[in-house]
């Protein structure tokens, strides 16, 4: 197992770096300059150029990556931890990221859990009742959840229980305009509340949270129930099964044995989601107004902001190996073949 | 299993016991933003945004501004343009034979932190200027447009010419400043009110300035441009919210709102709901639809002004077909302006008769007009040398009509009219959304857009000539803002002579002949003025306009 790990973790690296390359290069071929969003009140020759250099946009690309690298004489770079500074907000990008990735992995990690949690049970009932109503409605369900993209459930959940049933907050972001934030110390609002001994603060973000996560588990349970319902289903037609069933085996012990074997497809889905939504909640924060990676990610693409692309690629790649190492671990505890 | 019904019971518990949040209290007011200050210094990346410039004009003051004119019929405080009142700047005299203004600065003047406003100030924030240290050198850039002494493009090839001289900006004593001119400028006073040309409180820069970044950009960036404004920054969470609260120390008195929250939400429909529900008290920025659906909503008011905010069309002088003047005037011709001001401003905008915003000072409607006439469209169409659009298949990708992307609410309905219209009289339009910024780069950078639509760029600068000196001179000639990559003998002889121009009546004529021309080439094609439109509680009071758009907070009363 331990080799197995070592060997993951090796790949994983390796696809970090061609990863980082790759993404300094291409962003380099977007169809606008940076610089000439820069100088936007003033765009003569002189500022263009002025911006141009500042942004060391007139070096050489190789010297150009050096810098980003840290490897040349102009000031720390990635070797050593340094992100660079956004060319929009003149922050250093690691401070950002550490500020806005946060917020996303909190609504991700809840919603992902709580999808988990709704979705296995539901898609066992549907693979356990073939063809009954309770199967049917399974399926539909699916089907509809799945299916629907996740802004307009968002927005419809703003209009019907903010909007006419007054009982969610507003979409204003994590806390309302009037709450004070506790101090960052993990970035996780509800971490931090608690830390600071603040239970209404944690209460408040639990509030905020409600319809954001409520819009994504809605979302994502769709796929996550169909693929369930499809391996247990497929799973509890096995030999294995079928045998079990005639040695006389209670019917919850056969669906647990069923399930075990259903599990390990069903959690490479997960895995895939989340990484996945890790960029992918952007439509969602944008509907709450919540400041998370997706939406720092979009506007600096849409700024044409190069570190701050880089950041966000490099540090949503890095945990989405990460999840899929963890996932491939869970995977290899399933199905102990996978190691060998 | 248990678990998580526990949790989904306790949110939902949580969620109906706290019900909303009541954002208003006595003296805050939250306005909700599409965005909020990405950076606050002048000279930083994000002076171009207009979410950045309104915490700038808050937190910063400036030497001059513009008094008071009255409310418009919809309850906004204008400013007008043909006065100008000190602002830091207590009296003022100009010499037209040195060129030199001598300000008088105003006393007793306070900063946030207490610091006293003196004329050391107004050096540090010219020489920072000067010094075009910042990756967007916009103080440096006003200065150069209003002729101020020693502001040449030298500066960036010539380190040493960065160096302020007394006979440029001088502190004659502690109240005391003068500014020279290197040639008579009517704009001096316009340009001395735009918030690129505010000023700093040296003493709190100085302090945050370090050996890499002598002149406190990132300080600005990311804390705060210490200034002698109304408000001074409370909590700032780039991509969330600023709160700002009211200087105590203000010369104009302490501001009528103690805190105002700026909180991001950047779906409009959202800031229309969490203000029809009353729990904040300010927004802008939502479609002339949803603006619309807001009139006559209880405790809500719309209020809005025809300030400078244009529609107008871009087509490229040196790209073909559109070097051909007859084919630019027949499109001219076609454009339904009353059905975009109806179905895409909701009737809040106007036909547009010139390529100068109407307030202006310096505007005249030129005698040539293009009204919506589809029959001599195809006539002229035909003169151009291609009846009924036969042989403009030929330039498809001239034809797309490009727009920014992020502007598809609002401009998405008007571009829809403007390919039908153009189709109707046998021109081949197809419509090219692309993001913000690359049609920036193309617009203003490359100039290589054929065929564009625009409502957002505009000249804030108070000025007929400020207007046409951007936009309508050479490129090469310092026309700086010019999309069209328009270029004239005539409008590039005469601009250097208005400028110059003390008789304000000549100079009018001069600028009035010049945007006539324009118009005669179509050189952009005007077609609305439209609305700059705000939402607010019926408690709010006291909204004012700037060129800007930026809201001016000090104005503002809760009732």
């Amino acid at each position: 197992m331990g080799r197995y790990i070592v060997k993951r973790v090796a790949v994983g690296l390796v696809q970090l770096i061609g990863l980082t390359v790759a993404v300094f290069f291409l962003i380099r071929l977007l169809p606008a300059d940076p610089a000439s969003r820069l100088v936007g009140m003033n765009p003569s020759r002189e500022a263009y150029e002025q911006a141009r250099h500042q942004l060391g946009l007139d070096q050489p690309l190789l010297t150009q990556l050096g810098a980003y690298l840290g490897v040349s004489s102009s000031g720390a770079g990635l070797l050593e931890g340094d992100f660079g500074t956004s060319w929009v907000t003149s922050s250093p990008v690691g401070s950002e990221i550490a500020t806005y990735l946060p917020v996303t992995l909190e609504l991700v990690t809840i919603s992902f859990v709580i999808a988990f949690l709704v979705s296995v049970p539901v898609g066992m009932v549907g693979a356990l009742n073939p063809g009954r109503r309770s199967d049917k409605a399974v399926f539909v369900y699916g089907l509809f959840a799945g299916s629907q993209p996740e802004f307009w459930w968002g927005l419809l959940f703003v209009y019907v229980f903010f909007f006419t049933l007054g009982w969610a907050p507003a979409p204003l972001g994590s806390l309302s305009p009037m709450t004070s934030p506790p101090p960052a110390i993990t970035g996780f609002l509800t971490i931090d509340s608690l830390l600071a001994g603040q239970p209404d603060v944690f209460f408040e973000a639990l509030q905020h949270l409600v319809l954001p996560v409520a819009t994504l588990v809605f979302v994502l349970s769709g796929p996550i129930v169909k693929m369930v319902r499809q391996n247990m289903a497929r799973a509890l037609r096995s030999d294995f099964v079928l045998y079990a069933n005639c040695a006389g085996l209670p019917p919850a012990r056969v669906a647990r044995y069923a399930l075990r074997a259903a599990m390990a497809p069903s959690m490479t889905l997960i895995g895939i989601l989340y990484g996945f939504m890790l960029g992918g909640a952007v439509l969602v924060e944008n509907v709450f107004s919540l400041p998370g990676i997706g939406q720092y990610a979009v506007r600096a693409v849409l700024a044409y902001d190069y570190p701050a692309i880089q950041g966000v690629v490099l540090v949503i790649t890095a945990l989405s190996l990460v999840v899929y190492l963890g996932i491939d671990l869970i995977h290899a505890a399933i199905d102990p073949r996978i190691v060998h | 299993m248990r678990s998580f019904t526990s949790l989904l019971c306790a949110m939902t518990v949580a969620s109906v016991v706290a019900g909303p949040a009541h954002a208003e209290t006595a003296k805050t007011i939250l306005f909700l933003a599409e965005d909020v200050p990405s950076g606050l210094d002048i000279d930083g990346a994000s002076a171009s945004i207009t979410t950045s410039q309104t915490g700038m004009v808050n937190i910063m003051e400036p030497l001059f501004g513009y008094a008071n004119k009255g409310v418009n019929a919809s309850g906004i405080m204008v400013p007008d343009f043909s006065k100008f009142e000190g602002r830091l700047v207590d009296s003022w005299e100009f010499d037209p034979k040195t060129l030199i203004w001598t300000l008088h600065l105003r006393h007793g003047v306070k900063g946030c932190t207490g610091n006293e406003f003196t004329a050391k100030d107004v050096v540090y924030t010219y020489q920072r200027g000067k010094s075009v240290s910042g990756s967007t050198p916009v103080g440096w850039f006003l200065a150069n447009v209003a002729s101020v002494k020693g502001f040449t493009a030298d500066v960036f090839k010539n380190p040493a010419a960065r160096t302020l001289n007394p006979d440029e900006v001088k502190a004659v004593d502690d109240y005391t400043v003068t500014i020279a001119q290197s040639e008579p400028n009517a704009l001096f006073l316009p340009v001395l009110t735009i918030f690129g040309t505010y000023i700093f409180d040296s003493t709190l820069m100085k302090a945050h300035a370090t050996d890499k970044d002598p002149w406190a950009h990132d300080y600005a960036n990311n804390v705060s441009p210490a200034s002698f404004g109304p408000y001074c920054v409370e909590r700032w969470e780039k991509n969330q919210e600023i709160i700002f609260k009211a200087n105590p120390n203000y010369w104009r008195g302490k501001p009528a709102i103690d805190r105002v929250i700026m909180r991001r939400v950047p779906q409009s429909s959202n800031r229309l709901v969490i203000l029809r529900t009353g729990q904040a008290q300010l927004t802008q920025n939502l479609t002339p639809r949803e603006f619309d659906s807001l009139r006559g909503a209880p405790g809500l008011k719309v209020e809005g002004v025809e300030g400078n905010e244009s529609l107008f069309m871009i087509m490229n002088f040196k790209i073909k077909p559109f070097d051909n003047i007859k084919l630019r005037q027949a499109i001219a011709y076609a454009i339904p302006t009353e059905q975009i001001i109806k179905t895409g401003y909701f009737g809040q905008a106007k036909p547009w008769h010139s390529i100068v915003p109407s307030i202006y000072p310096g505007y005249a409607e030129t005698p040539t007009q293009y009204p919506y006439d589809t029959a001599k469209a195809k006539a002229t169409l035909a003169e151009a040398g291609y009846p009924d659009g036969k042989g403009l298949d030929a330039f498809h990708d001239s034809f797309q009509l490009t727009y920014p992307a992020e502007k598809e609410s609002t401009v998405g309905p008007i571009v829809n009219i403007i390919q039908s219209a153009l189709r109707q009289v046998g021109i081949p339009a197809t419509l090219n959304p692309i993001p913000l910024a690359q049609f920036g780069d193309r617009t203003l950078v490359k100039r290589d857009l054929p065929f564009a639509l625009n409502d957002y760029d505009k000249a804030i600068g108070v000025d007929a000539g400020y207007t046409l000196q951007l936009f309508f001179v050479s490129p090469s000639k310092g026309g700086i803002a010019n999309e069209s990559d328009y270029s004239n003998a005539y409008i590039d002889e005469t601009w250097p002579k208005a400028r110059v121009e003390t008789d304000p009546a000549k100079r009018n004529a001069l600028l009035a002949s010049m945007q006539e021309q324009a118009m005669k080439d179509v050189a952009l094609l005007p077609i609305v003025e439209f609305k700059t439109q705000y939402a607010l509680s019926d408690k709010l009071t006291g909204l004012s306009w700037q060129s800007d758009s930026s809201e001016r907070f000090f104005d503002l009363k809760l009732q």
